[in-house]
Parts: C-alpha cells; structure tokens; sequence
C-alpha cells in the first residue's frame, strides 16, 4: 500500500521533533451494505475507505494525526504537524523493518468482492421469505448484508512491519410481530471472519424463523414485574454480561489509570470459584478474531479470570507503558479515524458442570433471560445495564410465561460473585462493541449461567 | 481540489450508464486534547472527507462512495452505483431534487473559534482538570479532561443543476470526575457544547462535575413503586433524541412508528411542542439546505400536545403526495438517503427548576440514565433504563439514588407529562442530533429498585 521508502520518511518526520516511538497504520477497505424491507431491495451502497493514522508516544502522552491523503508529501507534511506538539528533544533512529512472518487463522474461500450482489440478493430474499411466513402475527421483516474486506499495513520504529487482510461477513434479520396496536421486535444477526462460504456453514432460514420467533413471543408477554430475584441467563449471546459487567473494566484503558473497579487486584479473588473468563483473539474464523491486533501484536488466548482469581487484564502498548506490562495483544480501532487502544476479541465464560434444566428446576421464582439485548457500563462504577430481548418468568421449577421490557442492573463485581450455576453449554454470539476507539467486531460467549439476585426492571411493577 | 471539475468528470463519464446524477462530498478536520494529570495525554488531529455519487438507470437510485477522492476512482464510482442501482426493487422512487427556488441566510461558522490559539485551548482543558482537583479531597481522579473542536464542509452538486456548500464549526468539552469515600466511588460528569470559545468557563465546568459526583456518594437504591419524576433538562434530551425515528416518515411508512395516522391527535398533554428549528442559532444542526439540495423550514412536530407533521424528504413527501419538509439526510457520504431532524427542542415551559421540585412530595429527580442504545424500543416505545438521581420528599433533595431502573412506554410518558421547566438546554444524543429539552415532571414512572 505504501512503499517502505515512503513509510520510513514518514516516521523520521513523527520523530523529527522528539518523542520515542512513531507508528503508521494504513487501511484500505472494501464495503458493501444491501437492505431488504418488506422483501425489496431498498438500498444497495458499496465503497471503499482508505486512509492513514499516524501515532507518536513521547513517554506516557501520544499524539494522533489521521489524512485521507496518501501522497508521501502530505503524510510527511500531517507527521511534521503531528510532530510540532512536542516539546522534548531528537532522538537517534534508525530503522531495519523486520517483516514477521504472518499466520492465517480465518482463511477465506469467497472473497466477498468476487460474489454478484445478485447472489446477495437472493440469499437475503431467502432469510426474508423464511421470517415472513413463519407466522401470521409477523407484519414486518428487514434484512441487511453486510461484508467487508479490510487492508491493513502498520509499521513503527521498533522495525514491525506487518500486513494483514481482514474478511467478515455477516447477516441480519429483524423481525416485527404486531397485535392489537402493539409491536415488538426479534432480531438475529450471526456473523463470521469469514468469506461468503459463511452462508453454507450456517442455514439462512434458521436465521430468519429465530428473529420471527422471538418477535411473536414477546408480541403475547406481559410486562416484566420489576424486583430483585435469581435471574437465569442462556448461553450464547448471554455472554454480553461479562462483556459490559467484568470485560471492559479489564481493558487497560480504564486500568491504567487507576480508574477501573478491577484496580489492583491481580491474583485477587473477584469473581465466585464456578467463573473462568477468557478473551481469546485467535479462535478460527470467528466474528473477533485477528491475526494480529491493529498495532501489529499478534492477539492471544487471556485467561482473565481463572476459578473466580483475577490472572490478566487486556493491554495495549500505550497502556501497558504506564502499567508497566506487556501489551496482550489486544489493541484495536475501528479505523484509521481512531487511535487504537486495549479492547475485547472473543469473550466468554468458560463451560461449567450445570444444564440449564437444573438451573430452572432449581429456582423458585425468577427470570429466564433467553435473549439479552445490548447494554452499557460505567467502568468507574462497575454499574452496568442491559436490555433483555426475550425473557420469561420461572416460578416453582418451571417456566412459566414469556415477558418483556425486562432490563437487568447491578455491578460487575459483585454479580460476578452472585454466579451460582455455570452450565456445560457454553456457545457464542456476535456483536459490535463502541468504545473510545470506535466501533469494533467482537464475540461474546458464555454457557447458561444462574446469577443469585439481580435487580430486574420492569414495566409491571412489584409483584 | 476542485470539486465542481470533478463531479462534472464523473457526470459526463456516467451519462452512458445513468440518466441523472449527484455528487455528495463531506470534508471535516478537527483537533482533540485530552489531559491526565497535568500532561496532554492524548492529542489528535484529522482531516478527512469522503465522496458519494448517486444516480439513476431505469428509474433506480444506485449509490457508491470513496475516501479517495480524485480521479482514480472515477471508474469504480460509476461501475459499483450502477451495479447497486440494478437490483433495486422497493416501489418507492427515489429522485434527484432540481433545487429551492430560494434559501435562507444562515451563518453557522464563527470565525471567532477558528482564532483561537492552540496554547488557549491546552491552557483551558488543563485548568480544568487542575480546578476539579482542587476544589474537594473527595476527588480522587478526573477519568476524562477533553477538549475538541471541528469544522465541517458540505458540497452537493447534481445534473439537474444543484450546485450548493456550506461549512460549520463547533467544539466540545466534557470533563467525568471519580468521587471516592471508603469503598463507594461515583462519577460526575460536565459538558458544553458550543462554536463560541467563550462560552467554555472551566471554573463552572469543574463545579458542576465536582459537586454532582460528590453528591453521589452515599447513594442506595429505592423500593420499587411508581413514582413521580423530574428529568434533568439534558437527560430529557437525551431520550428524546432516542426517539427521533418515531417522527421519521420512512418509519412511519414502513409500519416501523406507532405515530402512523395519528396527525392531529392529541398525543400529549397540551403544554408539550416539540419543534425542529433549521435556523437556531448556535445549533449544531442549523443549515438552510438539507441534504438533497431542498430549503429547510421551521416547524412544529408536536405543537400543543398535537401531532402536527411527521419529517419528510422527496422519497416519502412523494410517497404521500406532499412536499419534502427539509429532512432530507445523508448520515454520512457512506449513507443512503434518510430522514433526520435539524435542530429538534421541547419548548420550555413557565416553571422554574426549583417549582418543579418543589411540587413533589415524594418521588424522584433524574439526573442520568444509561442503556438508551438498548433498552429503548422505538417502534413499541417501551423503554426500561437504568438511572440514577436522587430522592425527593417534601418538595426538597433528600438523598442519591442509584441502582434504580425506570420502565414506561414513550406514548404514555408523553401523556403524563405535568409540567415542563424553564431551562431549556442543549445536547448531542444518539446519531449526533443535536437535541433540546428543559426540566420535565412526569406524573407517575415505574421504578424498580429493592
């Protein structure tokens, strides 16, 4: 993408007025995005977003400069701009790229650029048709394709230079049931780091009846009652409570500055003995998967928490300067537009002893959270929320009805505490993940899990 | 670059595969400081834009994009907007606008910000960090100390004979302190959104941050009940913000808005109007043209408690056999067309903060809520957040409440709206809309807490 000529006059000039270290990021990137409503094709966009992020460490501070102008003119013009807010002194450098030899572990069979959107067309008409007649009550259904092919360089003066090529692929489905004035929505959306061969590994119109099937369940719940009780999580994409609880208080981004609840307390105990919690950027073809992160480490499996002992946060290299650790492979951005820093990959909470049918015929009064929406978290706080999608209440052993407008709260901590079931069915889920370095793929996983009491908000009042 | 000789490169090379054809550019450059402990900790600066074409073959709008914006991807542009174009198949037709006869004067670039020095933008972030860590020995850190500015340019150029830019500028500064006492630690946030860099007072900022985090400490929940509620004016905004697609045409059309053949029903209590204001000065959102080249005009969306219009560009005016309201949008050159609000506000009512309050025996004031990107349906309206605030008995502040949720339904709360504040204020929620709202008290909200 760039010659190293260009490439290392780039970093002399992000160096020419001190600081220690200098890194550049190309990307070139492939998009298409097609959206189906009501079974026609509304929207077919594709493009390509190219550009440069420039990065210098003086110390603990770091300066970010990104240009859509590539000229070896300007990237040295946008490095020297970059370079002028430094006020410390010249160091010697001298660069001896040492290109590592790259692995592959998400190799692609069709790259999506090769596939006619005519071939996308149709598979999106298949997972419409397949939510349409899945049932009367369903009145709406849209589906969005999208894939992407994105093209990276990095290099810095520590001598990295790697490449790598990043194809994902995904599909969603949302599905509306309507009924008597009232409408409630099921989506499913699988994905993968994978090519177009991703639509023979997983059956589209799985996909379609799943969203419709949970937007007619919901279409017939009462609302939630609200209080605190044992709330029982589904495996899969259940797994976002870890994510927004635990997994971004791990990120070096909040730890290294001493503000994150998970402060200090390595080989702690923080979480009940049943939990072990992963974050693994290498497993094949997943949805989070890189070969390396996007500051050219190669990502790895972290044991984050083992047994219920804190063992490892993720870090980033600017971070784990002030930490005084290693980076875990873990840095990410969502473009060039963003300075990458510490971020998940594939999270989940590793598989357990229970099934999910004693963790209900063991509740006496609960919630079964069967689909978990999105949420968020206060990382000083541990506080943390989110929505659940499809839920149903348990009382005496047994489900006993579907129920909506369910959200879950507390602290991560303390509920990482409260697990008292981890299930032997551990699955995962995908999602995106938004934080100070933008919008980045990530799984989430987990087996089916009971949390002894959590705070349940809902419409229905106390019961 | 010259945009004009571009776009007329690409209208004459396109012409054999598309009727007609517009060019959409979007360029931005900004800087961001960021300071920890005294030291920047993080600066940043960008410049960067992308172009969109759009055309028509056989009464079918295809779109592309590029970020490299120059001739070399001319032929990609053509090929791939005419490729997607193909297999269009939704019945509504899509056109490229030939343009207002008139447009309004606006002027939303304040020279003013652009003059600024550098050094009095690092002075002003550092000072606020140092000033909220000097005014309590509470404060145990300050978690973000940032301040950014940008300014933004929009060209849009068409064969029908649109030729159209305008640019802006604003900045953003935003401070979250930790307050810590024993183990209980509670953030307090503070933020200014403005393109008049004498608006950003840090002495205030800090203040505000400070004693809201401060004010935290201590919090517990609350038994779960219905209870009346007083919303802060932004966080108010902001769930409103969260609900703009309900007002769309498009959601409306497609059976995605409960608001479908509800013009001119009450929807809300009389002393409610929600109003999308194009021409608000110092708005982030405030232009004369929308983004398929039609004027934007001032209106009601909910005048009195009224549903009065929904928002409309060519696609769906057309649709329903009226004239584009000026929505017009394109989120960003890697977008489609779309609907979204200029400048949108709850108008303020007659009652002063401390009336509002004042009027609650028992109940509760909202100052945050999180969990808005998910527990928030727009077509149902349910909504069921996590919030935190504090308790009110006999018309004064009691305690901090956290660990709470609120659930209700959007079409309700908005029933049950009693009375509304008189501090209009304003901010940047989801999708970068620039929202307005004063103090809200809502009659009855369902709590969950113990």
């Amino acid at each position: 993408m760039l010659s190293n000529k260009v490439i290392e006059n780039v970093l002399y000039a992000a160096l020419s007025k001190g600081g220690d270290f200098a890194e550049i990021f190309v990307e070139d990137k492939y998009n298409t995005n097609m959206k189906l409503v009501g079974g026609l094709l509304e929207t077919s966009i594709s493009g390509r977003d190219f550009g440069v992020g420039i990065r210098i460490f003086d110390k603990l501070n770091s300066i970010y400069a990104y240009t859509n102008d590539s000229s070896e003119e300007n990237l040295i013009k946008v490095a020297k701009e970059a370079a002028a807010a430094l006020q410390s002194s010249k160091i010697d450098l001298t660069l001896n790229f040492i290109k590592n030899e790259s692995r592959n572990l998400s190799p692609v069979k069709l790259l999506p650029r090769t596939i006619t959107k005519k071939d996308k067309l149709d598979l999106m008409k298949k997972g419409y048709e397949s939510a349409k007649n899945y049932d009367p009550v369903i009145s709406q259904v849209s589906v969005n394709y999208l894939d992407e092919e994105q093209n990276i360089l990095i290099a810095n003066t520590e001598g990295l230079l790697a490449d790598d090529k990043r194809v994902r692929t995904r599909i969603a489905v949302s599905s509306v049931a309507s009924k008597d004035g009232e409408m409630q929505q099921g989506y499913h959306a699988p994905g993968a780091s994978m090519g177009f061969e991703f639509f023979d590994k997983i059956n589209i119109e799985e996909v379609g009846k799943e969203a419709s099937r949970i937007a007619k369940t919901m279409v017939y719940a009462e609302h939630c009652p609200s209080g605190v009780m044992p709330v029982i999580i589904d495996n899969e994409f259940g797994g976002v409570l870890f994510h927004e609880a635990c997994g971004h208080g791990l990120e070096a981004t909040s730890v290294a500055k001493g503000t994150s609840v998970f402060c200090d307390k390595l080989e702690q105990m923080v979480a009940s003995p049943l939990v072990t919690a992963i974050d693994d950027g290498t497993i094949p073809n997943e949805w989070g998967t890189l070969n390396i992160d996007d500051e050219g480490t190669p990502t790895q499996r972290n044991v984050l928490i083992e047994n219920g002992i804190l063992k490892s946060y993720l870090i980033d290299k600017l971070n784990g300067r002030r930490m005084g650790m290693d980076s875990t492979g873990s840095s990410r951005r969502q473009s060039y537009k963003f300075a990458p820093t510490s971020r998940m990959n594939n999270t989940y909470i590793a598989a357990g002893e229970s099934t999910l049918k004693e963790m209900i015929s063991n509740t006496e009064k609960g919630l079964y959270a069967k689909k978990l929406g999105g949420g968020s978290v206060n990382t000083s706080t541990g506080d943390f929320n989110f929505a659940v999608m499809e839920g149903y209440l348990v009382e005496n052993g047994k489900v006993l009805k579907p129920v909506r407008g369910a959200t879950l709260i507390g602290n991560g901590i303390k509920v990482l505490e409260l697990i008292d079931m981890v299930g032997n069915d551990l699955e995962m889920g995908q999602g995106m993940c938004g934080s100070i370095s933008g919008s980045v793929p990530v799984n989430v996983g987990q087996p089916s899990i009971r949390v002894k009491s959590l705070t349940v908000g809902g419409r229905k009042g106390d019961e | 670059m010259d945009y004009k000789k571009l776009a007329n490169d690409i209208f004459e090379q396109g012409k054999d595969k598309m009727e007609e054809m517009e060019i959409f550019i979007q360029k931005s450059k900004g800087i961001e400081i960021k300071v920890f402990n005294g030291e920047i900790d993080k600066y940043s600066i960008s410049e960067s834009g992308g172009l969109s074409l759009r055309g028509i073959s056989n009464e079918k709008m295809g779109y592309a994009y590029t970020e490299k914006i120059d001739e070399s991807s001319i032929d990609m542009l053509i090929d791939e907007a005419f490729e997607n174009g193909k297999y269009i198949d939704s019945l509504d037709k899509e056109n490229i606008f030939a343009g207002s006869d008139k447009y309004e004067e606006v002027d939303n670039y304040n020279e003013g910000l652009n003059n600024v020095a550098l050094e009095d933008k690092i002075e002003f972030v550092k000072n606020l960090e140092k000033e909220a860590l000097a005014i309590d020995n509470k404060v145990f850190a300050v978690e973000d100390c940032v301040y950014e500015d940008f300014e933004r340019n929009r060209y849009l150029i068409n064969t029908k004979g649109v030729d159209l830019s305008d640019k802006s500028n604003g900045a953003f500064s935003y401070i979250s302190v930790i307050a810590k006492e024993g183990e209980d630690t509670k953030t307090g946030l503070s933020y200014r959104i403005s393109n008049d860099f004498s608006k950003f007072n840090y002495k205030e900022m800090a203040k505000e941050a400070v004693e809201e985090a401060i004010s935290l400490l201590g919090a517990t929940s609350i038994k779960s009940n219905n209870y009346p509620v007083v919303f802060k004016n932004q966080i108010f905004a902001e769930i409103i913000g969260a609900f703009i697609p309900v007002f769309s045409a498009e959601e409306v059309q497609k059976g995605l808005s409960l608001l479908k053949d509800k013009i001119g029903t009450k929807l809300a209590n009389e002393k409610l109007s929600i109003v999308d204001d194009p021409f608000l000065k110092g708005g982030f959102a405030t232009k004369a043209f929308d983004d398929e080249g039609t004027k934007t005009q001032y209106k009601k969306i909910i005048d009195n408690g009224v549903l009065n219009t929904y928002l409309h560009n060519w696609k769906t005016a057309e649709k329903d056999g009226i004239e584009s309201t000026g929505n017009g949008c394109r989120t960003s050159y890697k977008s489609s067309l779309s609907i979204f609000p200029t400048n949108l506000y709850v108008e303020k009512g007659d009652k002063t903060f401390d009336e509002l309050i004042g009027s609650i025996d028992n109940g509760l004031y909202i100052i945050n809520v999180a969990g808005l990107h998910s527990g928030l349906n727009t077509v149902s309206g349910d909504y069921s957040l996590s919030a935190y605030g504090y308790e009110i008995e006999n018309g004064k502040i009691k305690r901090p409440v956290n660990q709470i949720t609120i659930a209700g339904n959007l079409y309700e709360t908005l029933m049950n709206i009693e009375e509304i504040g008189n501090d209009l204020s304003f901010t940047t929620a989801m999708g970068g809309a620039f929202v307005g709202s004063p103090s809200v008290k809502i009659k009855s909200i369902s709590v969950a807490g113990e």
